[in-house]
């Protein structure tokens, strides 16, 4: 048995990278008594809490203000889970590490892969939801996998980057909590900040600069407005997406031998 | 296929040349951040290895004997000197690597053999032969957090023992479980280190080493003071240690 070649590596990691996502997925399913279950009951409750915060008790029952909200918190919800997630995952691989010599990657990725499966199942709610309260499969939704794939790359970009520094800094991890609170106020998930009145157009240019804001207005366009997406943002965020994978995957190859060395 | 060829070496090289270390040194870092002051676990190792050795790794506690191991199986790789992998696989024998709680014990010899370097048809293909010597029957598919220790424990070698790369790294375990299946596995063990596999063991206990390998290198402090055949290595280390305990 010689060492394998590159292709058979990749075909082996490949398949590494996808028994245990199925593994990890499972494993969370058979803690509970309801499994995964869970994973439509637990984003139903959340939804609720909102429908009753906003759309009862603050008097949004009739507008598309709660529609409006629940897009956006799936969305950030996505990108949010898996960055916090991820950021943990190199660190946290150190016993495995020690014992095997694996591409420090893989965790990351299988991370970015169990949280995307929770999320399509929320998404899938979130369709029905909106299909309830009338709005219509329309002639954009073709646009949707367009719109999956560009943020699945932001998510895989600052997600790679954050798992390559935090094990050197795990101090890093309070902060990218907060700094996530902070962006999510700043990602318009609440309101449409360039519809309020008396904001300046560099503020709004600002604004945009924040690829989440970008990404939950076009799931916004197309699932509820019948609106094609921003394709140029769309176009612009991809590229820097790349780029920052790019760099993630350097930073974490170039430690690749470091992290076994690394306290945990 | 092992013919002698008389040779003015220290080392008789009837086998080809699977690794080699020349001054090998590794550091940590002790402390996290900036100013961390640097640890040398290993300083100065020099010596080979050869297809179909069985390479002795004798030295005190906390000489840097894992560490070596770490090094050996490319999971770390040295911050001076020069370790040359001539292109075989070598990993270390790990039990129950990535097992997780609440899988079945089928879920979790998957999973494991994968990360140890198995294609999951290669497990499949095995797991009869797993179960078996593991003696779990139809416990196999409950969740391992159902499993005693014991259980656990058998599961974990037997998967692990399946593992067959170019070179086998074993550090200290040989057997494991209770009584009667800590004989099994430590019988099976020895029959694969006594086969023409190529194996480094890494113990503190010269008995062991004396009865299972037939070179061996002695590491004290960070630096290998000897390497060569067992019996003259073994004899300078019993030396060396009475001198220790004289002083």
């Amino acid at each position: 048995m010689r060492k394998e070649t590159r292709i058979q590596l990749f075909f082996r990691y490949l398949e590494l990278i996808f028994y245990k996502t199925y593994a990890d997925l499972r494993a969370e399913t058979e803690r509970t008594y309801l499994g995964f279950m869970w994973w439509i009951f637990e984003p139903i409750m959340y939804m609720t809490i909102f429908y009753v915060m906003f759309g009862i008790l603050l008097g949004h029952r009739t507008d598309d203000y709660v529609p409006f909200l629940l897009v956006g918190l799936t969305i950030w919800q996505w990108f949010k889970s898996c960055l916090s997630h991820a950021s943990e995952t190199i660190l946290g691989a150190h016993f495995l590490m020690q014992h095997v010599n694996l591409p420090k990657i893989i965790f990351p990725i299988i991370l970015i892969l169990t949280d995307t499966v929770k999320f399509l199942f929320i998404f899938t709610l979130l369709l029905v939801f909106l299909w309830l309260r009338g709005y219509q499969i329309n002639e954009y939704y073709w646009a949707l996998p367009v719109l999956f794939f560009v943020q699945l790359l932001l998510i895989i970009a600052c997600s790679l980057i954050l798992a390559a520094i935090v094990p050197f800094l795990p101090d890093l991890r309070f902060v990218v909590e907060n700094v996530l609170t902070a962006v999510f106020f700043m990602s318009g998930v609440f309101l449409d900040v360039s519809k309020l009145p008396h904001v300046l157009d560099f503020h709004k240019q600002l604004y945009y600069l924040n690829p989440m804001v970008n990404l939950i207005e076009d799931f916004r366009n197309v699932l509820m407005y019948n609106r094609a997406p921003d394709w140029q943002a769309l176009a612009i965020i991809s590229i820097f997406s790349l780029l920052g994978i790019w760099f993630g995957k350097y930073l974490i190859q170039k430690f690749e031998y470091v992290y076994p060395k690394v306290m945990p | 296929m092992t013919t002698e060829i008389a040779s003015h070496q220290e080392v008789p090289q009837k086998h080809e040349l699977i690794m080699s270390l020349k001054n090998v040194g590794l550091s940590y870092r002790r402390k996290r951040g900036v100013f961390g002051e640097e640890f040398w676990a290993l300083k100065d190792v020099s010596f080979d290895l050869y297809q179909g050795d069985t390479l002795g790794i004798i030295g005190r506690n906390g000489v840097g004997k894992s560490t070596l191991l770490r090094l050996m199986a490319g999971i770390m790789q040295p911050s001076h000197g020069q370790l040359i992998n001539t292109g075989y696989q070598a990993s270390l024998l790990s039990l129950q690597l990535g097992f997780i709680y609440y899988l079945s014990g089928r879920e979790n010899a998957i999973l494991s053999g994968m990360f140890m370097g198995l294609r999951k048809r290669e497990i499949l293909k095995r797991m009869d032969s797993i179960i078996e010597f593991a003696e779990l029957g139809d416990f196999i598919d409950q969740p391992i957090a159902t499993y005693s220790s014991g259980m656990l424990a058998r599961l974990g070698f037997s998967v692990a023992f399946q593992v067959d790369p170019d070179v086998l790294l074993i550090d200290e375990i040989l057997g494991v479980g209770d009584a009667e299946f800590y004989q099994k596995s430590t019988k099976v063990m020895q029959e694969k280190i006594h086969s023409n596999k190529t194996i480094v063991f890494v113990s503190h206990h010269a008995a062991l080493i004396q009865q299972l390998c037939n070179r061996v290198v002695w590491i004290e402090n960070g630096v290998s003071r000897m390497a060569g055949d067992t019996r003259t290595v073994l004899a300078e280390y019993h030396k060396f240690l009475h001198l220790e305990s004289a002083a």
